[in-house]
């Protein structure tokens, strides 16, 4: 069964990154002064559609990891340095053959390894006039099975007291990354995939407070 | 005699919970499979799997192994090189109930054929017949009596039309469209709402699905088998929609008018299938308007359904399951139940499943309790 959605998972992550960021500044305290903030558990999920209207594929990995420099300005924030990592082998769909075929047919290098999926990207900004929410492009590089593509996470932040609230979504195309799409028994899945990243994270302690699960 | 009555009442409706035609697993929410479709090729459910259901059947057993396809002489033959989907099924049922005053004990061994031939077109038929030696109607009720069974029974013989991914007609013999659609047809909302094992109207049938969206609407006729004056004819409807697009929110109403010469009933439903990764919710509650020509009036039937489930192993999924049933006078009935169901699937072609079941009348205070094993078989190639 190749019905996979792990290039989400990698965008996910990528979207991670951005918002372990925010939500690790805090807006007045930190103004001026680069803080590394992490990033640890973070919860990634992706959805893809199929050639049977009655069948999507989902799959979510609960171990985001990310970190970054940020800078509060008087614009917004600044990231800087954002790099996120998603275990491969910490991708689920909830049927087990099927995610040892995505591990084997669509995160596998030619030499039988499975590098982790990886996003980069080295500056983004996210104004925010209310200073409780916003919505920010985070522009980056995704590497999945070592090929290295742009992708960009459309993020929302919310602020709610001490708590960041980040809300990321994403699309990615399998065929951007020359994966052919995952068949298995006459069922295909589509070349575009949804990817969804929630987070909540206290400024300063540089760690995920809380998680609610994409699901999408 | 009324004693009597409530007894057999009693028994024959833990016995009814035994009964189950097909194998559909409305549980597969959790998993992003929004209705049956994926992996039967019945958009209704039950019956044989397309070969990717067959592939999520080996997938989702105790073996978790991989579906291939056997490619041989053999099969060539006999799926008239892929023509043919067909397989034989047996089913052994034990089954217990205790109430006051009474005991039953139910072996139920039953062997099915079943058969999907495509003719090409889009065209396609299907059938289902079982051979059983004993029997487990729906509880016969002085509104509704129960059809009684036979040792050989047909229980769907349909032809399909099928246009593109989204639309299918079926005209023939089945069980009507129903929502939740879990295979246990003694739970209240479907044995008394003629959803019973022998229950299989004429019918014809539409099946139109979208990205979010399914809607089925039915007209229906006697199947033949029905006892006088019970020779129900009506329309019916499901529609469900997808809430957030995940295939996991499923909500759906059901709307079904029946007449016959002793009668009438107009059913409205709702339900909701359910599914978060391992485990999900199925709930539907049916609300029926009955007349019968012994009444002066109509009265109101009333049936829920809960079950919570969780797939603890991707073979092995626990289910506790509400029950509540009302009836209004001249025919008042308050049943209470609750189950405890663990299905397991050890391969493609077995399975096991127990569950312990007590009812409790409200009115009399009686209590049935029943504990019920079963074993499947069947052939895959």
């Amino acid at each position: 069964m190749k019905i996979h959605g792990g290039w989400t998972m990698a965008v996910l992550v990528a979207v991670a990154a951005p918002i372990g960021v925010d939500a690790g500044q805090s807006p007045v305290s930190n103004a001026g002064v680069p803080t590394v903030v992490e990033v640890r558990g973070g919860t990634a999920s992706f959805d893809v559609g199929t050639n049977i209207p009655a069948l999507r594929v989902h799959g979510k990995s609960s171990q985001v990891e990310a970190n970054a420099r940020l800078r509060e300005q008087e614009s917004g924030i600044l990231l800087t340095e954002v790099k996120a990592v998603v275990p491969v082998r910490t991708l689920s769909t909830g049927l087990g053959l099927r995610d040892e075929h995505m591990r084997r047919y669509v995160f596998a290098t030619s030499d039988g390894q499975t590098p982790d999926i990886r996003f980069t990207s080295d500056t983004a900004e996210c104004a925010m006039p209310s200073r409780q929410a916003t919505t920010c492009r985070v522009d980056g590089q995704l590497t999945i099975r070592g090929v290295v593509r742009p992708f960009a996470v459309a993020l929302k932040l919310t602020r709610d007291g001490a708590l960041y609230r980040a809300v990321g979504d994403g699309l990615m195309k399998l065929s951007d990354y020359g994966i052919p799409l995952p068949t298995q028994l006459g069922v295909s899945t589509s070349d575009e995939v949804k990817l969804h990243l929630e987070f909540a994270a206290t400024p300063g302690v540089g760690q995920t407070v809380a998680t609610t699960g994409g699901g999408r | 005699m009324t004693r009597i009555f409530i007894i057999a009442s009693i028994v024959c409706s833990a016995l009814a919970c035994v009964a189950a035609p097909a194998v559909a697993l409305p549980t597969m929410i959790r998993l992003g499979y929004v209705d049956c479709a994926a992996c039967h090729i019945s958009p209704q459910g039950g019956g044989p799997l397309t070969v990717y259901g067959r592939g999520i059947d080996e997938a989702q057993s105790l073996r978790a192994g991989e579906y291939k396809p056997l490619e041989n002489d053999l099969t060539r033959l006999l799926t008239l090189r892929g023509r043919i989907t067909e397989d034989v099924r047996a089913v052994f049922q034990e089954q217990d109930t205790w109430t006051t005053g009474a005991s039953a004990r139910l072996f139920r061994p039953r062997l099915m054929y079943r058969n999907v031939s495509d003719l090409g077109g889009g065209f396609r038929v299907s059938a289902i017949l079982t051979a059983e030696s004993s029997h487990a109607p729906r509880p016969a009720l002085p509104y509704d009596p129960a059809i009684g069974g036979t040792t050989g029974f047909v229980n769907t013989a349909l032809v399909h039309y099928r246009h593109g991914a989204a639309l299918e007609v079926a005209v023939g013999r089945d069980q009507l469209p129903t929502g939740v659609n879990i295979p246990d047809l003694g739970t209240f909302f479907k044995a008394r709402n003629r959803l019973g094992y022998y229950d299989a109207p004429t019918q014809i049938k539409v099946f139109w699905a979208g990205k979010r969206y399914h809607v089925t609407p039915f007209a229906y006729a006697p199947g033949g088998n029905e006892a006088p004056g019970e020779r129900e004819r009506g329309t019916g409807a499901l529609a469900e929609f997808d809430l957030l697009g995940h295939g996991r929110t499923v909500v759906g109403a059901s709307v079904l008018n029946g007449t016959e010469s002793s009668g009438s009933r107009r059913t409205l439903g709702a339900y909701t299938r359910l599914g978060f990764g391992s485990w999900g919710v199925l709930a539907e509650h049916d609300v029926t308007t009955r007349a019968r020509d012994v009444t002066a009036g109509s009265f109101g039937q009333r049936a829920s359904y809960g079950q919570l489930f969780w797939a603890g192993r991707e073979w092995l999924v626990a289910s506790v399951i509400g029950e509540r049933l009302q009836v209004d006078l001249p025919f008042e009935q308050r049943l209470n139940a609750g189950k405890f169901e663990l299905a397991a699937r050890l391969t493609s072609f077995a399975s096991v499943n127990g569950n312990v079941r007590v009812q409790r009348d409200a009115l009399t205070g009686r209590v049935a309790k029943s504990l019920a094993i079963q074993a499947s078989f069947k052939t895959v190639y």
